[in-house]
Parts: structure tokens; C-alpha cells; sequence
């Protein structure tokens, strides 16, 4: 068996993906470890990470785990789900393709057959995806349940006559129950939209505050190894994580002014293998050395430092290490230094004071001094930082996140980003620019194609063409009940799109691929209720606290999938090389080399 | 599904339902390939881009950069199983698995076995024991035979093949006796070498074939003894 088909080749790999991760989907799913040659264990269920750790030199399993990646840093989740769906498809894809070999053209063998009728089915799936999809699901999965509104971050807030009980904690329950299993759902959740609520941006989008979060978690947070996962809080103000180079503020005097430097205080005009010739224009004095450099640079740093005293200026954040004569000097005059502040702790710092850092150190104005409501050092775990918060609108706030060791803290952050990234998809505007216009296009044939039908039920087919567009776009906030529910009522959603598509004699091609595409979509419920037989009534119980999932994030995870089926399914064969395409390189590097490779096969 | 490829009009026929077996088995095959190659990736083992020149199958390579097929090495062959004629392989493991299957159930199988130590002797000196002798001997386990029956162990065409040690065997002459001594050391040192393999055995199946091997070499034994008083 030489040559094997991409559309066998691919079922193949994507199955040995699929059984990996079996075993770890659904609300019963394991866990797997994971133990390092230094001997550190953690234990995760994250489908990316499974899937990320195993070593693969297949080229078309590293496409499939690089799709998944590029999937989950987009929507934070649904990794598993991916496989499952991916799966699932290249099996049905595969037995239509057998079973109906494209007789238009003439092949070679029935092998290059299939392979062309399973390339032209998954370019169908994706057409009918990207085109009619959403409608069906605004249609036919929206109704059936309901919609957040960014302002109800708890249940306690809104009314008590609201059977399903919808807030955002809600949604974050159920997606850290996906991670972190019962125990600290509740807890981590409860944080979560803790943080959230203090971030919120009054007449702002809730997207942009989402995204604010998402760009800037890394310096909202703040590790903390060694401790329970009960000890994580949040504290008042921006948490710099370096410690103050000099000795801190005595009085706690409040306001304390700051400034922001990029570069050194003291410029460096002196670079190895420089010639410094000193002289002092042309008028021969007594014998000028070194000394005389020193000093009349020493001269212009204190008069800098003056002028920030007399700013009233008590902190300096500096991106870089300053030399030891400032730090000096700054003691002297009782200013404290912060030296090596990471570029996105001072670009948030930057940002949400407003203020300007220092360019040029001889022209300090009162528009990059910022006035801080405090500025002292704080003790977290086995570090000491400083902490400081701005006068702004927003009071800001950062997150100290503990667990017992510094996998676990990863885990845990890694988990609030992507629970951030979820919510952002599930409150992002759709773009519906491009689908609208589809819309129109489709919606302005149907109406000519059908005017020479019947009256009565045309005319009201019409009227709901005219409707304005935006009803068929996934409004933001949509969620929807968790365990398998999504996929039930899309797979009939599609099959009644099916059969009224059959009905009408109008696009008939999309039955079978609408069919196709409902049959995939059972399998994961499948795979969600086969781990656990569980009786009736206590299915019934656990039913409720499956807790809710994102609507548009599954949407997307649909979209994901089938580009990925149609991007495996376009490669023709896979050729060995015996030389070394790449090294084992950091992700970006290996997502070209990818797709060169695909390019290539084509 | 022959290659019809140059005939415009394909018409496809649903599978009979000797094909539809044939593909239920490929498909329960395939799964049960994929599960044991996931379990493998989370071991640790490395998928490589190659497949294996018998199956097609996806290799895997361990820490020690040993290449492994988890079809060949570890799953019963799929090619032409039903016809031991064709494969030397499928007949040696039918055999076995009769001869397990034999044994498992009662000691009162042993006797039959021991009507045919030569069997076991063929076994073991025969690696590519022939078609008739397979099916002599998967014939000899397969029956539940009360012990004194020896009409089935004595098929004709396996006592054609064998050595004909059979019919000799009350003439107590010395050239025999060293026949028997000799053999009774070889069969001694392939018990010797199947216990040292099997002390460093890592895998299943290699385990699984050594204790048959030690099995039919005790048989072998006690036949020896039984035939030399």
C-alpha cells in the first residue's frame, strides 16, 4: 500500500488524534500527565495542551495540531471538539466519496476519483457553511436559548423570575468546569468576573473592555506560586513586578508624582573603543583628564535630577538599568527607582495614566509626571513588588493568582486568558458586511426566481427576504445550554433546511451536503453521553448544571473545522524529504513552513 | 471494487454482505490501530511521517529511535487470514491460538497432544510448518476428543508428513535411545533459551509465543520420557 489517498492518509492521522483525545472530552473526561526529564508533573485536560505536547512528524498531524492552536488562541476553547468534528467529517466525507466517485472526469484509478469528489465536497461544505450557517443557526439553535447581557455579571443581580438564571458567571462556570473539574470552578469563576466587573469601561463596548483585558492579562496578573488556589484575590492598583532598586519611600505622602524613562539618566557617550579626547576649546589650561569628564557629567546628572525634584517628582519607572550614579544620586534626593520594568507592565502603565515617558532627559515637562494615589511594595508569595495605582476613571486592579506550584499557576492563567478570549468572541460585533451582501445577492434571486409562482406562500417567502439583514446575524451575548445541545438542534435545523431545499427543486446540490454536515455534528453528543450511562433522573439533574457555552464560539469552531477538512483534503500526496525542512522552532516559524509544504503538494 | 477507471459510466452496487463484513473487520481494525497509537503518543512515542512498507500503517519511533508498526508488531496480520495456505504467518498464530485455546480449558487436552509430540516437535523445528500440517494439528486441538480417542490426532496427512517417529516407537534399540537423548537435549536448550527470552521480553506478543514455545517444549519432554520407557 504505496501511495495512500490525503483523504485516507488524513482519516488515518486525524483518527490516532481523535482516540488521544477521547478519553479526556466531555464532563466525565480524564485527565492527563504530564512529567518533564526534570521530574515536574501537571496534570491538564486542555485539549491544545494534549495535543501540543505530543511529538509528531507527520506533516499532515502537525497541520491538524496547528490548525487547533491557531483555532484556540482565537477562541480559547473547543480544542477537543475540533478533532471530534474533524474526525467525523473526513469519515463521512470519505464513505460519500467512495460510494459516488465523480464519473464527470476521468481518472486514472478510482482512488484519484475519490480523492477529487471528497476535494470537491469539502469546497461544497465550506460554501454552504460560510453562506447559509449562521441563518440557520440565528434560526433554528438561537431561540432555544438565550442571551446575556454584559451588564449581568452574577445571578444575584438580576431578577429571581428569570428561570434559566443567565450571567456571564454562569458561562465562565461551565467553561472552567471544562478545565479545572469541580473543585475550584466556583471560585475561579466568582474572580474572574470579579476582574471583569473592574474593568468594565462605562459607554464602551463590552468587546473593548474584553480586549483591553486580553492584551494587557499579562501584566494584570501576578503568579504566585505556593500557596492554595483559595488564596488568589485581587488587589487594588497595577502590580509592577520588579522591586525598587533604591531604598522605598519613608512616608507614605500622598500624592506621589512619577515619571516614566526609556532610557538611562545618564547618557552614554562613551562607547567601548571610543577615543575620548579631552580638551577644552583650544585654550591651553591645566592638564584636563578623565576626572574632569566624570565630574562635569555628574554636574549635568544632578542638574536633572534637580529639575525632577522641583517637579515634585518622588518615583522613577525605568525601562532600563540605570548606572549607579543615578541611582546615587536619586537616593540623595529621596526619589525611589524602579529599574528594568517590562515593556507591556509600562505601556499599560503608560496607558492608563495618560501620561508621556521621557525621551530626552535634559527636557523633562510636567506632562510626563503622573500623580499616583500611592506607591508602596508589596510581598506576594516569595517576591517583593511594587504596587501602584493612577488617578483615572478606572480604578485599576490586578490579580494575583496562587496554586501550589508553577505549573498550576500557569494553568491557571493560561485558563483566565482563554476564558477572556471566549467572552470576547461571544460579545464581538459580527462582521456582517461580507454575509450581508451574500444575502442580499441570494435573497434578490429567490425573489426573482419565484415570481412567476404561486401568490400566498411566495409572497410571505418574499416579504421575509425584505426583512432587514441584520435579524439573520448572531447577535452578541448568545448562549446556549451546554452538553451537546448546539449540535442536536443544528443537525435539524439542517435536516429540515434539507428537506425544504429538496421540496422547493431549488439548490439541490446543498441536501447532500447539508445532510452530511448534520450527520458529523451528532457525533459529539455521541461522544459526550457515551462516557457516562447515567440513569434518568439523575441525567436529568446533571443536565442543568451543564452550565451554558458561547453560540458564535461554536460557530466559529464549525467554520474552523470545515477550512481544515478542505485544507487536508487539497493536499495530493506527502513526500518524505531526507533533509531537514526546519528545526524544532517556535510555533510562527513551523505555521510557514506548513504551508509552503501545502503549496508545494498542491 | 475493481478499477473501472476508464469506463465512463460507474455504477456503484451496495456491497454484498461478504464485503460488508470485510469492511465492519478493516473498520474495527482501523479503530483499534488508532487507539493503540494513541495510547502509544501518550507514552511518549514520536508519529513519524512514514508508513510501513507491509501495512501502510503510520510508524512510530520510540525513545531509543526504534522504529515500530502497531499493526505488524503487535495486531494479528489482516492479509488473506482466512487462508493459512497463502500465509505461513496467519497459520503459525491459528495455530497457536488453537493450541491455547486446547489448553485453557482442561488438562485432559494434553494427552492429545502428547498422541502427537512429534507435532510439537514440528512446531518447533519447522518454522514455516506446512499447510497440511497446520491443519492436521488445528484440527488435532479444535475437536473435543475424549483422551483415548486416537483416530483425529492420527489424521492421515499429518502422520504423512511427520517424522515417522510414530510407528517406531516400542523397539527399544540403543540408536534410538541416543535419538531420543539427543533430542531430549535439544528440546532442554530451546526450554533454556525460551526462558532467557522470555525473562527480557518487553513485548505482548513475543511473551505470548515464548510460553507456547516453553509449553510444547515440556510436552515435548514429558513425550520423550513417556516414549523412552
Amino acid at each position: 500500500m504505496a501511495a495512500q489517498s490525503s483523504c485516507v492518509a488524513s482519516l488515518y492521522t486525524v483518527g490516532v488524534l481523535e482516540a488521544v483525545i477521547l478519553r479526556s472530552f466531555g464532563p466525565e473526561g480524564g485527565q492527563v500527565l504530564f512529567t518533564r526529564d526534570t521530574g515536574q508533573a501537571m496534570l491538564s485536560r486542555s485539549g491544545t495542551r494534549i495535543l501540543t505536547a505530543l511529538q509528531l512528524e507527520h506533516p499532515l498531524a502537525r497541520m491538524v495540531v496547528e490548525c487547533v492552536w491557531k483555532h484556540s488562541t482565537a477562541t480559547g476553547d473547543g480544542s477537543k471538539t475540533f478533532i471530534l468534528l474533524l474526525a467525523s467529517l473526513l469519515r463521512l466525507i470519505h464513505a460519500a466519496a467512495s460510494k459516488e466517485p465523480n464519473v464527470s472526469h476521468s481518472y486514472n484509478s478510482t482512488k484519484a476519483a475519490e480523492a477529487a469528489t471528497a476535494r470537491h465536497l469539502a469546497d461544497k461544505l465550506l460554501a454552504f457553511a460560510l453562506k447559509e450557517l449562521d441563518e440557520l443557526i440565528a434560526t433554528g439553535v438561537v431561540p432555544y436559548g438565550g442571551r446575556i447581557s454584559w451588564e449581568d455579571f452574577t445571578a444575584t443581580a438580576q431578577s429571581p423570575s428569570l428561570a434559566n438564571n443567565l450571567c456571564v458567571q454562569k458561562l465562565l462556570r461551565s467553561f472552567f468546569h471544562t478545565r479545572f473539574g469541580y473543585t475550584h470552578c466556583d471560585f475561579i469563576s466568582h474572580l474572574a468576573c470579579e476582574l471583569l466587573s473592574y474593568w468594565k469601561f462605562k459607554n464602551e463596548l463590552p468587546s473593548f473592555s474584553l480586549q483591553f483585558v486580553s492584551d494587557n492579562f499579562p501584566a494584570l496578573h501576578t503568579p504566585v506560586s505556593g500557596f492554595p488556589v483559595c488564596a488568589s484575590r485581587l488587589i487594588d492598583g497595577q502590580v509592577i513586578h520588579r522591586d525598587f532598586a533604591t531604598p522605598p519611600l519613608k512616608t507614605d505622602h500622598q500624592p506621589v508624582k512619577a515619571v516614566v524613562l526609556t532610557r538611562s539618566l545618564q547618557p552614554t557617550l562613551l562607547n567601548t573603543g571610543d577615543v575620548l579626547e579631552v580638551g577644552c576649546g583650544g585654550r591651553m589650561m591645566e592638564e584636563r583628564s578623565i576626572v574632569h569628564f566624570s565630574a562635569w557629567m555628574e554636574r549635568s546628572l544632578q542638574g536633572i535630577i534637580a529639575n525632577l525634584q522641583t517637579l515634585g517628582v518622588c518615583v522613577l519607572l525605568s525601562a532600563v538599568k540605570q548606572s549607579a550614579a543615578v541611582l546615587a544620586l536619586a537616593t540623595q534626593a529621596e526619589m525611589c527607582v524602579v529599574e528594568c520594568v517590562s515593556e507591556d507592565e509600562l505601556s499599560l502603565f503608560v496607558r492608563l495614566s495618560g501620561t508621556i515617558p521621557i525621551w530626552d532627559c535634559s527636557m523633562i515637562e510636567p506632562e510626563h509626571v503622573v500623580t499616583l494615589t500611592f506607591c508602596r511594595p508589596i510581598q506576594l508569595g516569595g517576591h517583593r513588588y511594587k504596587n501602584t495605582p493612577q488617578r483615572i476613571t478606572v480604578k485599576p486592579c490586578s490579580l494575583v493568582i496562587c496554586a501550589p506550584g508553577e505549573g498550576q499557576t500557569e494553568q491557571y492563567a493560561c485558563a483566565l486568558q482563554d476564558a477572556v478570549r471566549m467572552l470576547l468572541r461571544t460579545w464581538e460585533p459580527m462582521h456582517a458586511a461580507v454575509t450581508t451582501t451574500s444575502k442580499r445577492t441570494l435573497q434578490s434571486h429567490k425573489s426573482s426566481s419565484l415570481h412567476t409562482d404561486n401568490l400566498t406562500d411566495r409572497t410571505t417567502y418574499r416579504s421575509s427576504a425584505i426583512q432587514p439583514i441584520h435579524k439573520c446575524v448572531l447577535e452578541p451575548g448568545c448562549v446556549i445550554s451546554a452538553g451537546g445541545s448546539f449540535e442536536l438542534l443544528l443537525h435539524y435545523a439542517l435536516l429540515q433546511h434539507g428537506h425544504s431545499c429538496s421540496v422547493s427543486h431549488d439548490l439541490n446540490i446543498d441536501t447532500s451536503v447539508s445532510q452530511l454536515l448534520a450527520n458529523a455534528l451528532l457525533s459529539v453528543p455521541q461522544k459526550i453521553y457515551a462516557h457516562s450511562p447515567k440513569g434518568d433522573k439523575s441525567s436529568k439533574d446533571s443536565e442543568l448544571d451543564l452550565g451554558l457555552e458561547s453560540v458564535s464560539c461554536k460557530y466559529q469552531l464549525l467554520l474552523a473545522v470545515l477550512q481544515c477538512v478542505r485544507s487536508l483534503l487539497k493536499v495530493d500526496t506527502v513526500l518524505p524529504t531526507h533533509i531537514a525542512l526546519h528545526t524544532q522552532s517556535s510555533r510562527p516559524a513551523s505555521t510557514s513552513w506548513e504551508d509552503t509544504e501545502d503549496e508545494a503538494e498542491d | 471494487m475493481a478499477l473501472n477507471g476508464d469506463e465512463e459510466d460507474f455504477e456503484w452496487e451496495p456491497p454484498t454482505e461478504a464485503e460488508m463484513k470485510v469492511i465492519q473487520a478493516r473498520r474495527e481494525r482501523q479503530d483499534k490501530i488508532s487507539k493503540l497509537m494513541g495510547d502509544y503518543l501518550l507514552k511518549g512515542y514520536k508519529m513519524l511521517g512514514e508508513c510501513c512498507e507491509v501495512c501502510g500503517t503510520i510508524l512510530l519511533q520510540d525513545r531509543q529511535q526504534k522504529n515500530y508498526c502497531v499493526s505488524c508488531q503487535e495486531l494479528d496480520s489482516d492479509i488473506d487470514k482466512d487462508n493459512p495456505a497463502l500465509n505461513p504467518q496467519a497459520a503459525l498464530s491459528q495455530v497457536r491460538e488453537r493450541q491455547l485455546a486446547s489448553q485453557s480449558p482442561a488438562p485432559s487436552h494434553t494427552p492429545e497432544l502428547n498422541e502427537s509430540p512429534s507435532s510439537s516437535q514440528g512446531n518447533m523445528s519447522v518454522p514455516q510448518p506446512r499447510p497440511e500440517h497446520c491443519e492436521g494439528a488445528a484440527a488435532g486441538g479444535r475437536t473435543p476428543l475424549p483422551p483415548p480417542a486416537v483416530p483425529s490426532p492420527s489424521a492421515p496427512a499429518s502422520t504423512a508428513v511427520l517424522a515417522p517417529t510414530r510407528p517406531s516407537v516400542t523397539p527399544q534399540s540403543s540408536a534410538q535411545r541416543l535419538v531420543l537423548q539427543e533430542a531430549e537435549e535439544a528440546v532442554l536448550t530451546k526450554l533454556r533459551w525460551a526462558t532467557n527470552q522470555l525473562q527480557s521480553s518487553a513485548s505482548l506478543e513475543a511473551s505470548i509465543q515464548l510460553c507456547s514455545l516453553i509449553t510444547s517444549c515440556a510436552n515435548s519432554l514429558r513425550s520423550l520420557k513417556e516414549v523412552s520407557q
